[in-house]
């Protein structure tokens, strides 16, 4: 991997802007997602938390255009991605699923491949690729010609990674990335994943019902209910108080679990809350 | 039929073994080819359906019930719709584009065959594709892959086991009811199973349903390596399963490949002396170097329009049936005069030829045991009908249809107490246990005399006479050759001879085919053989 494809001073130019999104499933009854306004700065790591019909994932899915609209605008580098035919648009994004979105069908270099065989990358180049990205996302070489059923849960979500980094995106999309994983490779696999993000100076907009993957991964936290935001805040102001009582109570979560643990380290007896 | 069995099994009928040993080249190919082309299509018409109905629930459920319907009517039923259905629509092309389709033969059941293969291939197909994981149909959307990449790459590869498993259950069937497409003239399997059914030929039978079943194994066992091969990605059982399918499928077509030059097409209606007729007639051709293809079994009134329409190109017909049931005749001319009217308007009428008469007649007779018959002082129709009211009718399913009977009935006022209809086979079988008192038989067979029966004098000349005619279809009525090879039969065939040569064929114990009982025949008239 060599050139970046962007300088560092355009950094503060939003790269995604959300401006205005509405949409609803229902005929208007009632909206997963409600005017919502969002910038996405260039080379930054945006995590959307909030649980389950929050309307988190619909949001996201509005940037690659899974899903379109209803009222409002999202904008690419000012170019609204309503002009884009939806194929296209999203070769040019990184999107990362739960485990699941692996094809069944391809083996583990098939699927890293994918995207580079829709862009019409010559064959050779693909390989090399491919090779490449087994090394960046920690997976031995000869996992290659396997199928997904054969992998452990975190290494099938690394090959997720390198399939949707491997054609170098700007922008990658991840839905729950990690949420089906055990502690210790959920945490392994944010990190990697965060230090690629830097290394490649990508952005990233991650979706997570998890507050402390948010608060551990991010630059900025977006927290959202019933299709609203909530707050637009770094990690550490949410940390230090917040006027909204259900940010509030969202963000008691890890601050006593950081307590409790600090403690443990520290007075060598059980906590209770 | 375990005698049949036990007869199959210890080789005791070689000679009818070897026979139909020395046919299978000749049923097997068209077989073949008409269920590759049956399935072929129906693959080729139900796969975009299926795609398009499983994203369609509006389009699904009606596709599906149609589907469905035509699985319900019978194989033999809905092949023979096709017969005048075609037949009309020939009529139509005839009118507006100054050509005809063929109704019989390979159309008809390729496209009753294809109707058939198409709701197991259907339903798989539907039921496949709509069982993949939505998320990853999603995902590839989500890397950018357009509906048709989706389809070709994501659907179509993970959909292939179910939909292989609906193939098999279509190439299973299709390769079983094939086999009834003898009855509309097109050659299969069928032709050993329904000619060993009209002469009780179970060997010929037993090897009729064996050879289907083997075919159906051997199909089913390669395209298992390919289903098998695509749900476990193993390209190489795959590609095992294609090459034997495809090098099974060459195997079975090669005698078509390397086939003589010219060819007839001789037909036959569905009795023994029409089979040992079809074969003498191919044997004379044979001897000349023709090629010989067969359309057995046509029901009698699909035998003169298949003719007419040069879908076989010669077959053996009957004076009196064409008299009164082609050319709708009531009156009962002399027999010079009848056979001379035949001959011009077959001329005028449908441009067939009338090559001539083989020497004997095979008329719709009356006949009783002679026992019977003696005790009650019966010889001939009309002493008949005094006592016929109390006394059975056995007829051959078609003639108490007849124009004959009616004839009959009207000039000596015969009324009968029951009828009851058989097969010919068992209406001989009836006649001789006492189970009907008088039958209509035909005269030209062996059985009279066998079975000891009275054939009852027709004084009053209340049924025409029958005599068995050659007729050429229009096509051919000016090819010298085939009249050339076949004129020796003309005149040369008494009915001694038909009769002793349908008995080998029909009586129940030391059964000849009909194809032994052509060379024996063209034995005893002292045709020249091969």
């Amino acid at each position: 991997m060599t050139a970046l494809p962007i300088s560092n001073s355009s950094v503060s130019v939003p790269c995604i802007e959300i401006d205005a999104v509405s949409k609803s499933f229902d005929g208007g009854r009632s909206f997963a997602v409600s005017n919502v306004s969002l910038d996405v700065k260039q080379g930054s790591l945006v995590a959307v938390v909030g649980g389950s019909g929050s309307g988190k994932t619909t949001l996201l899915k509005t940037i690659n255009r899974l899903v379109d609209p209803d009222a409002g605008e999202v904008r690419i580098d000012g170019v609204p991605v309503s002009e884009a035919e939806p194929p296209t648009l999203r070769r040019g994004i990184g999107y990362v699923f739960q485990g699941i979105g692996l094809f069944p069908h391809m083996r583990v270099a098939e699927n890293i491949a994918v995207t580079l065989g829709l862009l019409g990358w010559p064959v050779h180049e693909i390989e090399t690729r491919v090779t490449e990205m087994l090394d960046m996302v920690d997976l031995p070489q000869d996992y290659a010609r396997r199928f997904p059923h054969t992998l452990s849960g975190g290494q099938r979500q690394r090959v997720g990674v390198a399939r949707a980094i491997a054609a170098r995106p700007r922008i990658v999309l991840m839905d729950e990335p990690f949420g089906a994983l055990d502690p210790v490779t959920r945490d392994g696999l944010g990190s990697s994943y965060r230090a690629l993000h830097d290394r490649f100076g990508m952005t990233t907009l991650m979706v997570t019902h998890d507050i402390q993957e948010a608060a551990l991964m991010a630059d900025r936290i977006v927290v959202m209910k019933d299709g609203h935001v909530l707050a637009d805040e770094t990690p550490h102001t949410l940390m230090t108080g917040s006027d909204d009582p259900d940010v509030a109570a969202l963000m008691e979560v890890p601050r006593r679990q950081a307590e409790r643990i600090a403690a443990l380290m520290t007075e060598n007896r059980p906590v209770h809350a | 039929m375990p005698d049949a069995m036990a007869e199959l099994l210890s080789g005791a009928r070689s000679d009818a073994l070897s026979d139909a040993w020395s046919l299978l080249p000749t049923y097997l190919t068209p077989h073949i080819v008409l269920c590759a082309a049956a399935l072929a299509l129906g693959l080729l018409i139900s796969l975009p359906l299926a795609v398009l109905a499983a994203d369609r629930p509006r389009l699904r459920w009606p596709v599906l019930a149609i589907a469905s319907l035509i699985q319900t009517i019978p194989g033999l039923a809905l092949l023979a719709l096709f017969y005048p259905l075609l037949l009309a629509l020939s009529a139509l092309t005839m009118r507006l584009f100054g050509f005809g389709i063929p109704a019989l033969g390979f159309l008809p059941t390729l496209i009753a065959l294809t109707l058939y293969a198409m709701l197991p291939i259907l339903r798989n197909g539907v039921v496949g594709l709509n069982s993949i994981n939505p998320a990853v149909v999603e995902a590839a959307e989500g890397v950018g892959m357009t509906p048709r990449q989706i389809l070709m790459r994501i659907k179509a590869p993970l959909a292939t086991p179910v939909i292989m498993a609906g193939v098999r259950t279509a190439t299973v069937w299709t390769i079983g009811a094939a086999t009834l497409s003898t009855p509309v003239g097109q050659t299969s399997l069928g032709n050993y199973i329904f000619t060993g059914l009209q002469t009780e030929n179970w060997i010929s039978v037993l090897f009729g349903c064996i050879a289907a079943a083997a075919l159906a194994l051997v199909a089913d066992f390669f395209l298992n390596l390919i289903e098998t091969g695509a749900s476990e990605r193993n390209s190489k059982r795959m590609m095992l399963g294609i090459a034997g399918l495809a090098l099974g499928t060459f195997a079975g077509l090669a005698p078509l490949l390397s086939n003589e030059a010219a060819t007839y097409t001789i037909g036959a209606k569905s009795f023994s002396e029409q089979f040992i007729l079809a074969d003498l007639m191919g044997d004379q051709l044979k001897a000349e170097g023709f090629g010989v293809t067969r359309k057995d079994g046509l029901g009698s009134a699909i035998a003169f329009r298949a003719l007419a329409h040069n879908d076989i190109d010669v077959y053996v017909d009957y004076s009196g049936t064409l008299w009164r049931n082609v050319m709708g005749r009531t009156n009962t001319p002399s027999r010079e005069a009848m056979q001379a009217e035949i001959v011009r308007w077959m001329k005028a009428e449908h441009g067939v030829t009338v090559l001539g008469a083989l020497g004997f007649e095979n008329a719709y007779v009356l006949a009783m045991k002679r026992e019977r018959a003696q005790a009650l002082s019966i010889t001939s129709i009309a002493d008949l009908a005094r006592v016929a009211p109390q006394l059975t009718i056995g007829d051959d399913l078609e003639f108490l249809g007849r124009p004959d009977w009616a004839s009959l009935k009207s000039v000596y006022g015969l009324s009968f107490k029951t009828r009851r209809s058989f097969n010919p086979t068992m209406m001989y079988h009836a006649v001789d246990a006492g189970e009907v008192d008088v039958v209509s038989a035909f005269s030209s067979d062996g059985r009279i005399a066998a079975l000891d029966l009275l054939v009852l004098a027709d004084s009053k000349h209340a049924i025409p006479s029958y005599d068995a005619l050659i007729l050429i279809a229009p096509n051919r009525a000016a090819d010298a050759r085939l009249k050339r090879a076949l004129v020796p039969l003309i005149g040369a065939i008494p009915v001694e001879a038909m009769r002793a040569a349908n008995l080998t064929v029909d009586r129940d114990t030391d059964k000849a085919s009909p194809k032994e009982a052509a060379r024996v025949l063209a034995k005893a008239v002292h045709l020249r053989s091969r």
